[in-house]
């Protein structure tokens, strides 16, 4: 699985990163980095979470 | 616009009325689940007793948990750049109070993200033992006063404390800062507005915070620091600094949305934990392992912000019902947080309630609660303070605010053993 970001929604807010702090984070200027964009089966759940945590559905995982 | 207002009779629950948001939230709540069952998105007439007469010949009130997400996130059809309260303010006092709270994207996430690098997950956890630090002074100063208003010695202090020690505001403007900020919601309810009309109570205090935002912002152009506010005067947006004005509305903003919730919250988590003795003891069983799924309890359970206001920009339909251009819909967050078709024995405070979607900081969308980290960060250290360190505390009835944007506690007296 791979994550990925839709820059006109994300608001750089890191909800994300307090639910998945391996995959996201939010930099300085309040920029979103993903750290990984690969996804391995244990850490899934972390990040389905991030996912469906994201207030303004800025993230989706792909295959 | 007589079509309009003949395709349409008034609903008979009296929602729009101040009478109506003056009683308890339990009152309200069987009004709204009448609603919710039988009528979900119901017409209205415009809020009585409101800063300006109202234009509209009606208004949308909207009280399922799903139709109340739907509106957050559809932020191009439901815009908050024509006001995002229940009832009209004068345009300018609208602009200098609201910000970015006030705008749509594009211009919404230009400018938020000016301050939201300040209250990122990294951000945040570096003023953590700050928070932490300060939380324990209160409890020490609630220790040596003994009995009290748990609202004045408790719920009011750590919430301007956070907010104005981010900005950078000096010790000897933050009383006034303080009274400012508690006057720009309270204007509603007559004892807090002490006889002066509502608009005029409502502009003294805006006033007010927005002087000590530009005064602060000229002390940094000056010499600047390492705060929030030297980031704002050095930012730019669009190769533009921002003026004063902008400045002041930022200052107003964070002033406003940082105070009352979290307080709010407070006080009214400490009366739900004195109310149901059971919860009290299942968080003190294991404090810091269930902590994070408590708060969003005490967050859904308080719902301090009741109802947002989106404007329509094109003829759409909700669950079933046709909206129209320039038409006002309300987002009733705290009906939302109490849908039996989302939350198992909504009425229950459950500490371990997981999954809790609830709404308090907003449905979802662009203006999703830029401080949420924030206020649990206060509410994590506060509470753990205030259940492990004051013995037996227990708080007595509160009196509430009238106001049908914030759930308010003006006052709750609050015992303990010493
Ligand atoms: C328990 C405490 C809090 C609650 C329940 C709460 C609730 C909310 C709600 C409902 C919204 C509107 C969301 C929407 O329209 O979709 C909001 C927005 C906002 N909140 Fe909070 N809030 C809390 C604490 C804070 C704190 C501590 C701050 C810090 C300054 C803050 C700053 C903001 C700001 C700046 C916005 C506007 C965001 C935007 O328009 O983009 N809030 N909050
Ligand atoms: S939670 Fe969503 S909006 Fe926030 S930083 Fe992550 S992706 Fe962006």
């Amino acid at each position: 699985m791979r994550i990925v970001v839709d820059r006109n929604k994300c608001t750089g807010l890191g909800i994300c990163e307090s639910l998945a702090p391996d995959h996201f984070e939010v930099n300085d200027e309040g920029a979103l980095v993903v750290l990984r964009d690969s996804v391995s089966e244990d850490e899934l759940d972390a990040v389905q979470q991030a996912v469906e945590g994201c207030p303004t559905e800025a993230l989706r995982l792909e295959n | 616009m007589t079509v309009h207002a003949e395709a349409h009779s008034f609903d008979p629950a009296p929602v729009a009325t101040l009478e109506f948001w003056g009683r308890t939230a339990e009152e309200r709540e069987t009004t709204f689940k009448e609603l919710r069952d039988e009528r979900p998105v119901s017409w209205h007439p415009p809020l009585e007793g409101n800063l300006l007469p109202l234009e509209k010949d009606g208004i949308w009130i909207v009280v399922r948990h799903a139709d109340v997400v739907s509106v957050s996130k559809d932020w191009e059809t439901f815009s908050s750049a024509q006001g995002v309260t229940m009832e009209e303010m004068p345009e300018d006092m609208a602009a200098a109070a609201s910000s970015f709270l006030g705008m749509d994207p594009p211009r919404h996430t230009r400018l938020r993200r000016l301050v939201s690098s300040a209250f990122t997950p990294k951000q945040v956890k570096k003023i953590d033992d700050q928070i932490n630090n300060q939380a324990r002074r209160i409890v020490d100063d609630l220790l040596d006063v003994g009995d009290c208003d748990f609202v004045a010695q408790v719920s009011k202090r750590l919430p301007m404390w956070t907010i104005f020690e981010m900005l950078g505001v000096p010790q000897e403007l933050r009383e006034e800062g303080y009274r400012a900020a508690d006057g720009m919601v309270a204007y509603l309810d007559e004892d807090a507005a002490a006889g002066q009309d509502a608009l005029t109570f409502q502009m003294n205090a805006l006033m007010t915070l927005l002087n000590i935002g530009v005064e602060l912002a000229e002390e940094r152009r000056a010499r600047p620091t390492s705060d929030l506010m030297t980031n704002l005067v050095q930012a730019e947006v669009d190769g533009e600094r921002l003026t004063d004005e902008e400045i002041g509305a930022f200052f107003v903003l964070l002033s406003v949305a940082g105070n009352d919730t979290t307080r709010n919250t407070t006080s009214l988590t400490m009366k739900a934990l004195c109310d149901f003795p059971d919860q009290r003891k299942l968080l003190l069983e294991d404090y810091d392992g269930r902590i994070t799924t408590a708060i969003e309890e005490f967050v859904r359970w308080a719902t301090p912000v009741q109802t947002f206001r989106r404007t329509v920009t094109r003829d759409t339909e909700l669950n079933g019902q046709k909206l129209h251009g320039g038409d006002w819909v309300v987002t009733v967050f705290a009906s939302a947080n109490r849908d039996e078709r989302v939350f198992d024995d909504p009425h229950a405070f459950n500490i371990l309630r997981s999954p809790n979607p609830h709404v308090a900081f907003g449905g979802g969308g662009p203006h999703y609660c830029l401080g949420n980290m924030l206020a649990k960060t206060q509410l994590r250290h506060l509470f753990k303070e205030l259940l492990f360190r004051v013995k037996d505390i227990e708080v007595g009835a509160p009196t509430y605010l009238t106001s049908h944007f914030i759930r308010g506690v003006r006052a709750m007296p609050c015992t303990f053993t010493r």
